[in-house]
């Protein structure tokens, strides 16, 4: 590939500032995302979203302290990292609250909320990407899947080892 | 463009979202047997297929009512629309804490094994591939955007490096889904691993790869979803925290200096 393909064009090297996001506005796109979540979730569960509602404001709420957090905490993690936290925390047992939020979430399926974002994933991809896909040829794809396979295989045969020493 | 089209677009994109996800998720998941194993199609594999083939780079059709502007407001969509799934993969950690306090020291000490891919992909790219230093930004890890941004900080996108670091960047956007699908069930078909080691292996610090993974994971041990679910939510977590560290300190040092003895000639090593 050359220099000139990749330059002046919009990179998710440059992932947006999350000391700088807009937490309203995020917000008010994660709504459209429950919904979506609830739709989704329907079809493939069957659970009505009026059902699923109470579960979907749990998470939705989740995802707007932890995008808060990203945004204003003395120390970066990304917003991720910071969801999953609260999220585990307001379910481990004995936390106040905690049964109530377990059994809420319990009527979502987690394979239908992943279901929108790869969707918005297939329509988000750059006339860019596709070029770099192209360009970079067949031997990065034997490479990216070694990656990919490596990653996996690295962890599972360490994590197995451990497991097996601990018992 | 004025702001009322632009609202519009987004309407449409959303609208466009919605008709992919209805389809996906009528279609179910799919399992696959064959002979090694079961190959599994989750839907979020068909949602990704057709909004591929529904993006405007790709059909002029939908170029007509989906803009550039949607193109970019869906880039911002994927981290909004991943939160409610990453919380509701958190919730599946609280229940489990003292299944995953038992595998504490296989989920920290696994975090290792993401240097995998430099055991695997470096030999690879450089011995039978006979790849340049576009291997050093290709194999040194999984390439998703936290490392590609240390890729760029430290040598730029215009250079080889950057080259190799981009396209598996881009090949994994586009591939990544299907493989983390499609190797966890045939892995466990083997019989030989633990499936708490399986489980937490799906860490790998990208939304879809995770979801992919536990997904299929998930479809071929039904009895072990909570604390598969548990596991890998706790492992992704931890590659989110520690994945730019171990690619800065660890990592990016150790493909250099593994390319250097490999290719001690070439005249592209920095001096």
């Amino acid at each position: 590939m050359s220099a000139a393909d990749i330059k002046n064009t919009e990179l998710p090297a440059q992932p947006e500032d999350e000391r700088k996001i807009d937490i309203a506005g995020h917000s008010g796109l994660l709504l459209v995302a429950a919904v979506m979540g609830l739709i989704a979730n329907w079809v493939a569960t069957g659970v009505s979203p009026v059902a699923a509602l109470p579960g979907m404001v749990i998470l939705y709420v989740v995802s707007v302290i932890g995008l808060a957090l990203a945004r204003f905490a003395p120390f970066y993690l990304p917003s991720v990292a910071w969801v999953s936290l609260v999220a585990i925390l307001i379910t481990i047992p004995g936390v106040p609250g905690a049964a109530y939020a377990t059994e809420k979430v319990e009527a979502l399926n987690f394979l239908a909320l992943a279901t929108p974002a790869l969707a918005y994933g297939g329509l988000a991809l750059t006339r860019n990407e596709f070029q770099i896909a192209r360009h970079s040829g067949w031997k990065i794809v034997i490479v990216a899947i070694c990656v990919m396979f490596g990653t996996y295989m690295g962890s599972v045969v360490i994590a197995d080892l451990m497991l097996r020493i601990g018992g | 463009m004025t702001k009322q089209r632009a609202a519009f677009s987004g309407i449409y994109l959303h609208l466009t979202v919605l008709a992919i996800v209805i389809v996906a998720e009528l279609i179910g998941i799919i399992k696959l047997p064959i002979g090694i194993g079961t190959v599994i199609f989750l839907p979020m594999l068909y949602a990704f297929a057709l909004g591929v083939v529904l993006n405007p780079n790709i059909l002029k059709a939908t170029g007509k009512f989906l803009s550039h502007d949607s193109v970019k407001l869906s880039g911002t969509m994927i981290t909004v629309a991943i939160m409610p799934f990453i919380a509701k993969f958190g919730t599946t950690v609280g229940p489990q804490i003292e299944a995953v306090i038992a595998a504490g020291p296989a989920l920290i000490v696994q975090e290792i094994g993401n240097l995998g891919t430099i055991a695997l992909a470096f030999p690879v790219a450089v011995f039978l591939l006979r790849m340049g230093r576009e291997t050093i930004g290709a194999a040194f890890s999984i390439d998703r955007e936290p490392n590609l941004a240390l890729i760029v900080d430290k040598y730029g996108l215009n250079s080889p490096e950057g080259a190799g670091a981009m396209g598996v960047y881009a090949t994994g956007t586009l591939i990544g889904t299907f493989v983390f699908a499609i190797m966890p069930p045939l892995v466990h078909g083997l019989g030989v691993f633990d499936v708490r080691a399986l489980a937490m292996s799906c860490g790998v610090g990208s939304g879809s790869m995770l979801a992919a993974c536990t997904g299929s994971l998930v479809a071929s041990v039904p009895d072990q979803k909570d604390l598969i679910l548990a596991l890998a939510a706790a492992s992704n977590i931890l590659t989110y925290a520690t994945g730019l560290y171990v690619g800065v300190f660890v990592a990016l040092p150790l493909t250099e200096w593994l390319y250097r003895k490999a290719r001690p000639n070439d005249i592209g090593n920095p001096a």
